[in-house]
């Protein structure tokens, strides 16, 4: 009797867990994010009468009049999370329709777990990209061309085969971010600084005056490859493609594209560039810093410039003086920041385009830039935006969008990686062991090979 | 006469009909997307599954029936491994022969990506590294966790506290690991040193690496060793001391020789997890250092090994299917590896 007990008892245990296991993988199309269970129960509220839209899946069967089915939005950028819950659930009392926001950050980027995502069958309507990876999603992006919003803006992401795609949320810039305080203070004016030769006399100026201005060093800029390759492969990197051009104009980004070729002229003058970057640099950032104090340096007045962006000081209450934007003048006459957005927007093709579309048209309006600019501290990319944005560095940013001075990220279109390769290059040329010569080679040979791979 | 009855014949028949038609119904829906029940392809699946199982067991033979009710207990486990293991491993191979980006698939293209990979000279470094890294790690790990587990298991005070302690490392994650010794090689070390940190030439980076793999696996092999000390009979050690034998002639005649099994685990658990090295790889340097020549290259990818090199090729630089040949390859220099090491050491045991 005990051994049939125990059997019988083993066979359950045994079918349970198969059960457990079957039961799972019928779940895994539906979302976990709680968020996503209020947006259920917020349809359910809704759709009165109509068909029971129990399950993600069964939704978009239900047709309701007048507005449209739920939209899943795939943000990227976690410190904002709060406020596009905000934004969905504004978007819903104005318009009734439903906005789900789901965020991905920390460890994991955005593109890795759309892949994911692509294989579970479980996309979001509206998702975040870079400019280059819009050929990874070719023929899978909805063309957004001719909508209302289109007009307000320059900003749009437009690819060859598929259009009108990329809707911007916001605009970032990134130059030489300068404390203006400490610019006055030692004489100096940041409106000169368009050629090598004036940088060269403010940085002379600046580092004799070391002590009286309470600085350590002149920049702020950490060129360690491991951790901020990103900042020195890509961003500063992107300076060689785009510094002093136009916003439209791809000369040097269609070189390297091409092969990966590069300008040497250019970039040998962009090497003595960052060279004098080197030498009036704090050596204890250098190579082994951190973007935390690089950011902190700058913030307690440490340097006087940073090679980062607009994103490195969000908030006025960060800091007790001005700040602004100078360019990268490797070359005389360079007088443009890289300013754009960093990242779109872009519809499923396969998902709930309608309800997309519905809601960048609302997006781009007043009380969505509202929440975005002055609770997010975003930068509008749309021309009728009436809020000026909190962002320190905004003035600046502005002065030079208005004038025409900035300059593409086209530096968002080089191959995949490439920032990986590059940055060690930098993180060489920052410890010495490459001079400006061998910078300029070297960066050749390994874009070359890159792109050959 | 038969000895089943005409009902249960005909139940277990049913049931194992009615069970393959739900399930390939549920397949069916689940691949083409849609259909009738599409909501409850899951439910179709489990309720097939669980119905097939039970005409399975109740199938009218005598011969056999110890046979299938063997197979259905062993089902949950073969159909989490075939789930987990053999499927991707499969379907990984198979992707290894296309242009897979991790979402689409334009074309197979044979051989290409294995053909390209060895003409790769960050690849050919990686797989160089990784074998330099194996070589000094099993040899270092061993020798530290060896000598750690003869202090433990000495008569010195405290023996428990040095247990743990020698332990603790084994215990922290990888990652979290090397963002803690990265710390320590770019802020103290430097304090000291005066230079740049370690992390910043490959070398060097090359060598750091390797203290925290060891100070990371030292107490875990020890661990493996202390119990194989412990095993070692004391009438055996009390014999030789009255033969007169030195603690030298004792660890090197009686002792080595008598844990010759535990030698063979803990050489073949360095070996293997060495050559897997990622986390404390990718935290504490991502891989980055430069190598000015190499094959008449500038490499920029000084201290990534192995498993890093794959990671990065198909999740950074978007090459999926690339990122799997190489995964094949590492595969099959896993395998080799450890049926030779294995093979060798089981050898060896008998002789001792």
């Amino acid at each position: 009797m005990k051994k049939k007990l125990m059997s019988v008892l083993l066979a359950g245990t045994m079918v349970l867990s198969l059960a457990a296991c079957g039961e799972t993988s019928a779940d895994t199309a539906t979302t976990s994010d709680n968020t996503a269970a209020d947006a259920q129960t917020e349809t359910q509220a809704e759709t009165t009468a109509e068909a029971p839209a129990a399950t993600e899946e069964a939704a978009p069967a239900a047709e309701a009049t007048g507005s449209f089915d739920p939209v899943r939005l795939l943000n990227g950028k976690p410190e904002i999370d709060a406020q596009m819950q905000a934004l969905a659930a504004k978007y819903q009392e104005e318009t009734g329709n439903v906005l789900t926001v789901e965020t991905i950050g920390g460890d994991t980027n955005a593109s890795d777990e759309l892949k994911k995502m692509y294989q579970a069958d479980n996309m979001p309507d509206i998702f975040v990209i870079e400019a280059n990876q819009a050929d990874t999603w070719d023929g899978m992006l909805a063309d957004l061309a001719g909508e209302d919003w289109t007009n307000k803006t320059g900003f749009e992401l437009v690819n060859d085969s598929m259009g009108t795609i990329g809707f911007p949320y916001t605009v970032e810039a990134t130059a030489l971010g300068y404390n203006a305080d400490l610019l006055k203070a030692a004489g100096v004016d940041p409106a000169t600084l368009t050629s090598p030769a004036a940088w060269q006399a403010a940085c002379e100026t600046l580092d004799s005056k070391k002590d009286e201005l309470g600085i350590t060093a002149v920049f702020g800029w950490c060129a360690e490859p491991a951790n901020l390759g990103w900042s020195s492969g890509t961003h500063v990197f992107g300076q060689y493609l785009d510094a002093g051009l136009k916003a439209d104009d791809t000369t040097y980004i269609d070189l390297l594209n091409d092969g990966g070729k590069i300008d040497e002229a250019r970039m040998k003058s962009f090497a003595e560039f960052i060279g004098m970057m080197n030498k009036y640099s704090d050596p204890a950032l250098l190579v082994d810093g951190t973007y935390d104090l690089q950011v902190a340096g700058f913030k307690e007045g440490k340097y006087v410039f940073i090679t980062q962006g607009n994103w490195c000081v969000t908030s006025p209450d960060d800091v007790t003086f001005e700040c602004g934007f100078a360019p990268y003048a490797f070359e005389d006459g360079i007088n443009t920041i890289i300013a754009g957005p960093p990242s779109y927007w872009v519809a499923y093709a396969d998902g709930n385009v309608d309800g997309a579309k519905a809601f960048f048209n609302w997006c781009a309006g007043d009380s969505a830039q509202n929440i975005l600019v002055n609770e997010a501290g975003l930068v509008s990319p749309f021309d009728d935006c009436q809020y000026e944005a909190i962002n320190p560095f905004y003035k600046s940013m502005k002065s030079y969008i208005d004038a025409g001075n900035y300059s593409g990220w086209h530096t968002m279109l080089k191959k995949d990686g490439l920032q990986n390769v590059t940055c060690q290059v930098f993180a060489d040329y920052a410890k010495g062991s490459l001079d400006a010569d061998s910078f300029t080679s070297t960066m050749a040979q390994v874009i070359a090979s890159y792109y050959a791979q | 006469m038969s000895t089943f009855s005409i009902g249960r014949k005909v139940f277990s028949f049913a049931s194992l009909i009615i069970g393959i038609v739900l399930t390939i119904w549920g397949l069916g829906v689940a691949i083409a997307k849609g259909g009738p029940l599409y909501a409850n392809r899951g439910a179709l699946m489990v309720i097939g599954v669980l119905l097939f199982i039970l005409g399975l067991y109740l199938f009218p033979t005598l011969t056999h029936h110890r046979a299938i009710v063997n197979i259905i207990f062993l089902f949950p486990l073969l159909f989490a491994f075939a789930v987990t293991v053999i499927i991707p491993l499969v379907l990984g191979i198979g992707y290894s022969f296309t242009d897979w980006n991790g979402i689409k698939m334009k074309g197979f293209v044979g051989l290409a990506n294995y053909a390209r990979m060895f003409r790769q000279p960050s690849f050919l470094w990686s797989i160089l590294i990784t074998f330099l890294f194996v070589l000094f790690n099993m040899i270092l790990v061993n020798l530290v966790a060896f000598l750690l587990a003869l202090l433990c298991t000495s008569k010195i005070k405290g023996l428990g506290f040095f247990r743990a302690s020698y332990f603790l490392p084994n215990l922290i994650g990888g990652i979290v690991l090397g963002y803690i010794w990265q710390f320590i090689f770019s802020n103290v070390v430097t304090k000291f040193t005066g230079t740049y940190s370690m992390l910043s030439d490959t070398k060097t980076a090359f060598i750091a690496i390797i203290i925290v793999y060891i100070w990371q696996y030292a107490g875990y092999i020890m661990l493996i060793y202390i119990t194989g000390l412990n095993t070692i009979p004391g009438d055996v050690l009390e014999a030789s001391s009255i033969d007169g034998a030195n603690p030298m002639q004792t660890l090197f005649n009686i002792k080595i020789p008598m844990i010759a099994p535990t030698i063979t685990i803990c050489t073949f658990l360095t070996l293997t997890s060495a050559f897997k090295q990622f986390d404390v790889n990718l935290a504490l340097t991502n891989g980055t250092g430069s190598v000015p020549s190499f094959l008449g290259n500038y490499l920029t990818n000084g201290t990534e090994m192995l498993a890093l090199n794959i990671y990065s090729t198909a999740v950074i630089n978007n090459e999926y299917a690339f990122g799997e040949a190489k995964a094949v390859l590492f595969f099959i220099i896993l395998a080799t590896v450890s049926i030779i090491q294995v093979r060798i050491s089981n050898k060896k045991e008998v002789e001792l």
